[in-house]
This record gives C-alpha cells, structure tokens and sequence, in this order.
C-alpha cells in the first residue's frame, strides 16, 4: 500500500491490500413518505445483505474486529451536524466500493438521503483501545488534509510531529478507544484521510480530542469531525 | 474494473512562489514523466483548463483511466513525487452512469 504519511508506534502498514473505506454523510431529504417506502427499505436492506455476502464490512466495528455481527450499523448524528447519519463501510476493492455506492443509491437510498460518498484504501491496520471487550456504542469520524505549514516542513519536521500525534493517540487507546485504522481519500476527495473510531462516551471522544490539540497535531492539519451514537441502519431507515 | 473519468482540481502552495524557474521547470519535469506513464499504462488526459474566476483552485484537469485502481496508482505516483506538497488539491472519480433503471 502507498502511504502518504509514514507508520508510527501506534500505527502500522495494513497487510489489507486493497480493502477500501466507503464513507457516507447523509442529510435526510424533506418528507419523502411518498418516495421511500416498505419496497425501497427492504431492497437497501437486500442490497447491504449482498454486499456483506461480497465480502463488504458493513460497520466499524466489523472493521476493527471482522468475523462479528454483519448488522450494518452508522452514526446517528442529526443532534450534533447538519447530518442525519454517517458512517463507514468497508469494500474488497476500489472498484467494487464505488459500485456499491451506486447499487446503494439504486435501490433506494438515494431517495432517501443526499449522500457525500468517501472512498479510498486503508494504510494502516486497526488499533484496540486498552479496555479490552466492553461497549463502545459511540463513533467518530475525522476527516483531514495536511495543510500548508505540513508541506512546507521538512522531513526531520515531520517526523517530529508524527511523535508528537502518537502520544495523543496512545491517550485515545487508553481512554478506551478503538481505532479502526486509517484510510487514504486524497486520490478522490479534497480530504486526505480518514479515521473511524468506536468509543464508551462523548466525553471520551471529547478528552481525546483536547489531548489530540495539546500536541498541536492541528498545526499540521485542518480537520472535520463527526460524532454520533452508533445504531444498526435498519432502525435509522424506519424512521 | 470499469473506466473511470478523475478530475483535479489544482492550486500552487505558497512555498511554490518561493521556487525560481529552474526550479519549477524539474519538478514539472518529474511530474511529466509519471503522467507519461500513465499514459503509456492506458490513461489518457482530456486536458487542463483554467477556472480561477470561478473556484477556489486554480486548474482543473480531466482524465480517462481504465479503472479507478489506475486512477489512484497515477495519483500515489504523483504524490510520491512530492507533487502534493507544492500543489493544494481536490479530486473527484466517476464511473460511466449505468442505463437508468
């Protein structure tokens, strides 16, 4: 796998070659109940049903810990953004992520949701937080470029700042949260990256977070975070 | 694999403007030869148009790609050569729109 920033003590090269993140962040069209009914739900649902059968993850935590629950799950996130819900599949390769989303959007999700789709290829494998096997029922995407003062840096500059990150994120693992790698969407998106996590709290997410400014990792960076509380996309669809 | 269109959106970074032409002309020099290669892989460019008067970024340029795996390769390619580090960017890939169901 290409990286496009190199591996750290926390992080290191995925032996995934290939699997490809699909993000969505979904904003909830008007009244669509003439649009999107019993027929569009359970032909989105089929279509998951497929994709899991193809080899799809169909939740961070799957993810993070494959071979689970194939309940295909996102963030309901309305509370916090101007999005209803997100989330992160994972594909088998580029193509068929990019497939997936418009077999998705086919069967009715479309008319449902506008959708901004996200796709690119995992760099670096998935960390466990230090709590061992306990719930993490709350996600977080972050989404970053590398800006300006980063490509300016020089090597011996950059460097010094990854170290500085990996203590922030050996702070996230020990506030008890997983990290499901990191993606690479520079190649088909103005955002470089991609991080997903599963969390206890909010104010885990939140502690982390501050621990993440306190090693300036945002001099580097410009960065888009979204929070939500994980639930299966069955039950976000019902609605 | 499908062909794929990848558009770019393009604008110089600040240290760009600190380069002197010499300087300039290797780096496009380098860049070159990986579109070369792409080319020769089975991309093809459409061309570089200019929307600074209507963008955030500067150029945009549109290629074809046998499949969205050649058009990240060209793109880990260029990166590799350092060229996200003088150049701001955003891109876009596409898949030809199957028959409307």
């Amino acid at each position: 796998m290409t990286l496009l920033t190199g591996e750290t003590d926390v992080f290191s090269s995925a032996g995934t070659a290939g699997r490809t993140a699909v993000v969505f962040l979904c904003r909830r069209h008007g009244d669509t109940a003439d649009i999107f009914g019993e027929a569009e739900r359970r032909a989105v649902d089929a279509t998951l049903r497929q994709l899991g059968e193809e080899g799809w993850h169909l939740s961070i935590r799957a993810m993070i810990d494959p071979g689970g629950s194939a309940e295909a799950e996102a963030l309901d996130a309305g509370f916090a953004h101007p999005y209803d819900m997100a989330g992160v599949f994972e594909a088998p390769s580029l193509s068929a992520a990019i497939e997936g989303t418009i077999r998705l959007e086919r069967a009715g999700w479309e008319r449902l949701f506008a959708t901004e789709w996200m796709i690119g290829p995992r760099e670096f494998a998935a960390v466990h937080g230090t709590g061992g096997d306990r719930p993490r029922d709350w996600g977080f995407l972050a989404f970053w470029e590398w800006n300006d003062n980063w490509a300016a840096a020089t090597p011996d500059e950059r460097a010094a700042y990854d170290a500085e990150c990996d203590i922030a994120f050996k702070g996230d693992l020990a506030l008890d949260i997983d990290i499901a790698g990191r993606h690479r969407l520079d190649w088909a998106h103005g955002w470089h990256h991609l991080g997903a996590w599963l969390a206890p709290s909010p104010e885990a997410i939140d502690t982390a977070i501050t621990g993440h400014e306190a090693v300036a990792d945002f001099v580097f960076t410009t960065s888009r975070h979204v929070i939500g509380r994980v639930r299966p996309i069955r039950e976000l669809l019902a609605r | 694999m499908s062909e794929s269109i990848w558009i770019h959106y393009a604008r110089p970074r600040p240290q760009w403007y600190r380069l002197d032409a010499a300087e300039k002309s290797a780096l496009d020099a380098r860049w070159a030869e990986v579109e070369a290669a792409s080319v020769a892989a089975g991309g093809e460019r459409v061309g570089r148009y200019h929307i600074r008067g209507q963008h955030d970024f500067q150029t945009v340029d549109i290629w074809r790609f046998p499949s969205p795996e050649a058009a990240f390769d060209h793109w880990a390619r260029l990166t590799a050569a350092g060229y996200n580090e003088l150049f701001a960017f955003s891109n876009n890939v596409g898949l030809p729109l199957p028959e409307a169901s």
